[in-house]
């Protein structure tokens, strides 16, 4: 049994071991050839391989010793304008040494940074081109300011389709010795939606529970990540009882800090797995 | 023992004095002009709203330069003869002693026309002939009555510090009383007090005497309270509305705070409409409300808050189809400021995990809680081994370990794993 979180264990090192996105993998290969890279940006959903790639383009650039040339800020726990004023600029400006002249900033969830930052940020990478070449990442590049796409190049990632999927989680399956039913793929792509971080992540905490897995185990997984039960919830708003179920919701969102996406989507699920009249189920799923 | 926070706390030096950085400079540059002789103008007026240093100031400078001050205020002198018995001081700089002389008139507005008959144009006479500084103090120097007098002065405008200038100077203000105040908590008293420093002053130590921690749903909490008879005004409007314009009014009645409203209604619709198929039609007319918050959120397109205002009201008083009517129910406070409350511990155990996560998993700390939290939960529940390697690889401590594996035994197992 491994010792740390799978995501990290098994997060390819070198653009060679991406195997999905192959465009753009080939496209960042020529950028290390050349040893030279524009400022990035790189948007797509959650889990398709954003960070991975910049991280392992960092690596194929610099070799083993890459994380001397490398910063990484997530803009959503630093956003505003001081963190482009004094840490950004102040890795932007100064000189690399070695045989690349400049180093790379890997900002993060980059649509979450404030216009303000943004704009700062906008003449920080025309000032110190030379010294520094950024890489954003972010879900949606329309949350980024135009001045600073012009100056990037774009590069868009897709969902892993089942097939990439599927090659990825065997690997782990293999080297950890897991056991996982056909019907347990299916059940990860169907939690998953080709989000391969929360693929892995339920992988292993459906892992943890020492059996092989299958449907059962898949959704019983995703149950008990969500802790308050969300049937239980919906039974209670079914029957009438409101404010109790309304309570319950509140204990989900503030007590465990679940997300509202997924407590929705669970709902969604919940619904077609439920005994209400079938009738119903199209009507309840679209207020949900 | 009780002392007033805005006497106890009050500056002692020019240089703790909040803001008008400006302000300060020019008063300093002419009181320090005396002393190569009298100045163009023997007097200066200090003007601006109440609670924002303009006393404090002068008290401050002429304590820095160890200068005397010989203070009046409004409730002192009254008429011109008044003044004039006053005016005598103002004829020397220097006091017996050598020290030299400030004279400051407080609160000038205070002089009005019947009973301080005279009253402006005497200090006009006294100014006139001063050998020591004048410094004169008024909210509002453009006031008809000192139309004369302020061509004998050098007029300082004393301007509101910024909320972020109130509330360092709350926090200073904490830190000496040993106070652990969260800054948001801080910035909103600043915020309500309208930028006056003595009421924030007050308003703190209303909220934050005798106590360990102050955050921000302590001040959250109490902003709402004071609004709480306007609202259940607009409450009741909205649900005892018989028509759409009737419901829509209860907006126009009070200036309440949108989102504030939202979180009372969407608390009291299920209390006042107890029937299900018009909860659900109210609740229907929320969450299209809450569609268009949204939108404006991200668009700042503000003209879609009359739409919001529809629902939220309209809306939701036209879902009152099938309910009985029933006595008068009392209204709920909205619980979510409550639960955020109650839940803080854990939202704070799950920031500080999220940020375990965030340096090892390249995920900003919020998404860790969100995302990977929940899977970290399930495994330190079901397998103590590899929790265990988790925990160390994650650099974990122990109440973060009991926080995911949420019982002691298990944290127990766990730990037994760390060490075996």
């Amino acid at each position: 049994m491994s010792y740390e979180m799978w995501t990290e264990k098994y997060r390819p090192k070198s653009l060679d071991e991406i195997m999905n996105q192959k465009e753009i993998v080939e496209r960042l290969k020529s950028f290390v050839k050349a040893k030279n890279i524009p400022h990035c940006i790189f948007a797509g959903p959650p889990g398709t391989g954003k960070t991975t790639a910049a991280l392992c383009l960092t690596h194929d650039l610099y070799g083993e010793n890459y994380r001397g040339h490398l910063k990484e800020l997530n803009a959503s726990d630093e956003r505003g304008i001081n963190v482009v004023r004094e840490t950004v600029k102040t890795f932007a400006r100064t000189r690399s040494i070695g045989e690349i002249p400049f180093k790379i900033m890997i900002l993060d969830e980059a649509d979450n940074m404030t216009r303000d930052a943004q704009q700062a940020l906008r003449r920080t990478m025309e000032r110190f081109t030379e010294t520094c070449r950024f890489i954003l990442i972010c879900n949606y590049s329309g949350k980024i300011i135009e001045p600073i796409q012009s100056r990037c190049a774009p590069f868009r990632f897709t969902y892993l389709s089942k097939e990439d999927q599927h090659t990825y989680l065997q690997k782990i399956i293999q080297k950890e010795n897991v056991q996982v039913l056909d019907e347990g793929f299916n059940a990860i792509f169907e939690v998953s939606g080709g989000d391969l971080r929360k693929a892995v992540n339920a992988l292993q905490a459906a892992a943890s529970l020492g059996r092989p897995i299958n449907t059962e185990t898949m959704y019983s997984v995703v149950g008990r990540a969500n802790p308050v039960d969300i049937q239980n919830m919906m039974l209670l708003a079914m029957k009438g009882n409101f404010v109790e179920a309304r309570n319950k919701l509140r204990e989900m969102i503030w007590k465990y800090g679940l997300a509202g996406n997924d407590i929705i989507r669970q709902v969604h699920i919940e619904i077609f797995r439920s005994q209400l009249p079938e009738r119903w189920k199209l009507a309840k799923s679209t207020s949900a | 023992m009780y002392t007033a926070w805005t006497v106890k706390h009050k500056p002692q030096t020019l240089s703790e004095v909040v803001g008008n950085n400006e302000a300060i400079q020019k008063l300093t540059n002419w009181i320090e002009s005396w002393n190569k002789g009298i100045p163009k103008k023997r007097a200066t007026l200090l003007y601006g709203p109440p609670g924002i240093g303009k006393t404090v100031s002068i008290e401050t400078l002429a304590n820095d330069l160890k200068m005397e001050l010989v203070e009046k205020n409004a409730s002192d002198y009254r008429t011109a003869d008044a003044v004039k018995r006053f005016a005598g001081l103002a004829s020397q700089y220097s006091t017996l002693f050598g020290d030299k002389r400030v004279i400051l008139l407080d609160e000038l507005d205070g002089i009005t026309g019947t009973s301080d008959r005279g009253g402006v144009r005497a200090v006009i006479e006294t100014i006139k002939t001063a050998r020591c500084p004048v410094v004169l103090i008024a909210n509002n120097a453009y006031d008809r009555k000192f139309s004369n007098l302020r061509r004998y002065c050098l007029l300082i405008e004393f301007k509101k510090p910024t909320v972020l200038q109130v509330a360092r100077h709350l926090k200073s203000i904490c830190a000496s009383e040993g106070i652990e105040a969260d800054e948001r908590a801080l910035k909103l008293i600043a915020e309500r007090s309208g930028r006056d420093v003595r009421s924030a002053v007050n308003d703190l130590q209303a909220l934050a005497q005798s106590r360990k921690q102050l955050i921000y749903e302590d001040v959250a909490w109490l902003a709402e309270r004071d609004r709480k008879d306007v609202i259940f005004k607009v409450l009741n409007t909205i649900f005892r509305a018989r028509d759409c314009l009737e419901a829509k009014s209860a907006i126009d009645a009070a200036d309440v705070d949108p989102d504030m409203l939202f979180q009372w209604i969407y608390e009291n619709v299920p209390h006042q409409l107890t029937d299900a198929r018009d909860l659900a039609m109210a609740m229907d007319a929320l969450a299209t409300a809450d569609v268009y918050r949204g939108r404006i959120r991200a668009t700042q397109n503000w003209r879609l808050l009359r739409y919001v205002f529809d629902f939220m009201t309209a809306g939701v008083a036209m879902s009152r189809q099938r309910t009985k009517p029933s006595g008068w129910v009392p209204f709920k406070f909205p619980e979510r400021i409550q639960w955020l409350g109650r839940t803080k511990r854990d939202r704070e155990m799950q920031s500080l995990i999220g940020m375990k996560v965030k340096k090892k998993m390249h995920v900003s700390s919020t998404r860790a809680v969100k995302e990977i939290l929940p899977y970290l939960r399930v495994i330190f529940e079901a397998n103590a081994e590899m929790a265990a390697g988790i925990a160390k690889w994650l650099d974990v401590d122990e109440s973060m370990i009991k926080y995911l594996a949420g019982s002691e035994g298990r944290a127990r197992a766990i730990l037994g794993n760390i060490s075996g």
